[in-house]
């Protein structure tokens, strides 16, 4: 695995911006999920306990990648859970793009996990799913 | 002068800042910013390109407007104000933002700063306890599927049906803290999931629960402090900044996908994905506003059941009731909201992203209480600098579409204030200068340290000189509880 991400500073202000990157589709997906998890807690801080199988397919990989990440900040409020770890793959069949991933976390504890922000969605504003350089990139604007 | 921007800003007044129409290609209208030269040299290039992508909309009438508190947002930018025609315009999503109805509260007491000091560790403990702040905080109140609906319909008045508050809390609320309209039949049940159990919790970001002193010297207006409540003489306040939640976050999501798809069969083409909208008369667009107001009414109501806690929360440590400590509401103001509104145009649906009500005296929306003062305007600072009560005048009715700004704004991004400043360090040094403040996320402390934002005083003199909001008190902070 080869992907990365780092937060960015010098858009949205009040909000969290990150890019993340991989030299495949799927890697991009690890490190956006990862940025993701990051923003709302410390994962190492989480253990497990609480976990959701959950498949997406679509055609456009940049429109499943959103989704994907909406899901996870879904889960967070519906089930009050953080989050430990995402494993997932990405299968090509066709046209379609599969993604097959669990969700794996604990109800949220303030005295042990360490806390971050609050996620409210993910945006689409200068959201970007693009391949440069022979490496996939993608780049996210969560609202806080 | 020197701006984040390689438009052409031309000066209306020293407050008043205009972009012409050739800026950009497909602006309807020009584009104002209300701001003090100092606040528009440090505005960041967002707000700029960002209020001229709103003057492209269709059916946007006379401005797109954008507050001395604006920056950088997504779509829209934060302080932004926006007013379509009902009957051609557009209604988005993204004019209104992730927390819909995300506004102010401020509660007033009889009690001083010399009856709160002694007690005041175990205050901010006892409210930390009974209002939960923080990532996937959930609150006391269970509801059923049904239940829930009730809360979307009836907002703020269900809280009171149940006993979480005074029947005469709901005339010091915008819109009497429920507003008509609200169909949760249109609501998903994603969004229900999401929010059911969170009625009584902050979140996180930068919303805060906040103990305040009001010192005499630092009431403006006498005459209106005192018909809003408001007697100084080192008087104890509290202030709530929160919105609908997971809830309201869902049904933005929910309807910003239902848009990118609408707009496509509607041929509009906007400037930024996040400025997706529907003609407000289509069935998408009038679906979203029922499901909008259901998210509002959702917030009144989660800040009423705060309301009802902090009553708790201080008849428990003072060892008197609520009503004995005078704790009355002085308002409950909507920050995030779009609205159908009358103005000399006819009827338009104004959007206020980060940007508050702000009806004068003359306004015949207002409940008799506060038809001498004009409508209250709660304005949130940093947790460090302080915040203001302010009052809507006829004025702005006439040049803003009857409205303000909402709080201080940010100049520094989150990251930018989490390596200048240690979350336990401004903790310790609040605590130095007489602010108690509990916290859930450290890091998240260090993210809205004062330093991270705009000088409140500067920003509400801009528009207080601009007469669009009249400052009635500074409000002063002894105690935080943040996400």
């Amino acid at each position: 695995m080869a992907w990365t991400f780092r937060f960015l500073e010098e858009i949205a202000l009040a909000d969290i911006a990150f890019e993340a990157e991989g030299e495949s589709v799927e890697e991009v997906f690890f490190g956006a999920t990862q940025a993701l998890l990051e923003s709302m807690a410390n994962p190492a801080t989480v253990s497990g306990g609480w976990e959701r199988a959950i498949e997406r397919t679509d055609v456009d990989p940049s429109a499943l990648l959103f989704d994907w990440l909406s899901e996870v900040v879904y889960w967070k409020d519906a089930a009050g859970v953080v989050f430990q770890e995402a494993p997932l793959t990405l299968m090509r069949e066709g046209d379609v793009w599969l993604l097959r991933a669990r969700l794996i976390g604990a109800p949220v504890d303030q005295q042990t996990q360490e806390l971050h922000a609050d996620v409210k969605g993910v945006t689409k504003h200068l959201y970007e799913l693009k391949q440069t350089g022979g490496r996939w990139k993608v780049r996210v604007v969560l609202d806080v | 002068m020197k701006l984040n921007t390689n438009m052409q800003v031309n000066r209306v007044t020293d407050e008043i800042w205009e972009i012409s129409l050739s800026e950009k290609p497909g602006m309807l209208v020009p584009a104002r910013i209300y701001a003090t030269k100092g606040i528009l040299q440090a505005m960041d290039s967002g707000v700029f390109d960002q209020v001229t992508n709103v003057a492209c909309l269709p059916g946007i009438r006379r401005y797109a407007l954008c507050m001395p508190d604006g920056h950088w947002g997504y779509g829209f930018p934060i302080g932004g104000v926006a007013a379509f025609d009902v009957q051609d315009g557009v209604i988005s999503p993204g004019g209104v933002g992730y927390d819909i109805n995300c506004g102010m509260r401020l509660i007033r007491t009889d009690l001083t700063l010399a009856d709160v000091q002694p007690y005041l560790e175990k205050l901010m403990t006892e409210l930390f306890l009974k209002v939960p702040a923080g990532v996937g905080a959930s609150g006391f109140v269970r509801l059923s599927g049904e239940e829930f609906r009730r809360v979307m319909t009836h907002g703020a008045k269900w809280c009171v049906e149940r006993g979480y508050g005074w029947h005469r809390d709901l005339v010091r609320m915008e819109e009497g803290g429920c507003i008509q309209g609200a169909d949760p039949s249109i609501v998903t049940n994603h969004a229900i999931q999401r929010g059911i159990n969170q009625l009584g919790t902050l979140g996180s970001g930068n919303h805060y629960l906040e103990v305040q002193v009001v010192s005499n010297e630092r009431i403006f207006d006498p005459v209106t402090a005192a018909a809003l409540g408001i007697t100084g003489h080192e008087q104890i306040v509290v202030m709530v900044h929160c919105g609908s939640r997971g809830f309201g976050h869902q049904v933005a999501s929910d309807y910003l996908k239902i848009f990118e798809k609408a707009m496509r069969r509607y041929g509009i083409t906007v400037k930024d994905q996040q400025l997706a909208c529907a003609p407000f008369r289509s069935p998408e667009g009038q679906e979203y506003f029922s499901a909008m107001n259901c998210a509002a009414n959702t917030a009144f109501a989660n800040r009423q059941v705060i309301t009802h806690q902090i009553r708790e929360a201080f008849a428990a440590v003072f060892g008197r009731s609520a009503e004995a400590l005078g704790m009355e509401l002085v308002y409950d103001v909507a920050h995030n909201i779009a609205k159908v509104e009358r103005y000399a145009e006819g009827e338009l649906v104004v959007h206020r992203k980060g940007a508050t009500r702000a009806f004068g005296p003359g306004s015949q929306e207002l409940p008799e209480v506060f038809r001498q003062t004009g409508q209250p305007v709660i304005c949130g600072g940093s947790m460090e600098t302080g915040s203001y009560l302010l009052v809507g005048t006829d004025q702005a009715v006439r040049d803003t579409f009857g409205s303000t700004m909402h709080g201080a704004g940010r100049t520094m991004s989150r990251a930018q204030a989490k390596r200048t400043v240690s979350g336990a360090q401004l903790q310790q040094q609040m605590k130095q200068r007489g602010i108690l403040v509990k916290a859930v996320s450290m890091s998240g402390l260090a993210e809205e340290a004062g330093l991270a934002y705009k000088d409140i005083s500067e920003v509400v003199e801009s528009v207080d000189r601009a007469g669009i909001t009249k400052k009635v008190a500074e409000l002063r902070p002894i105690g935080n509880i943040k996400g």
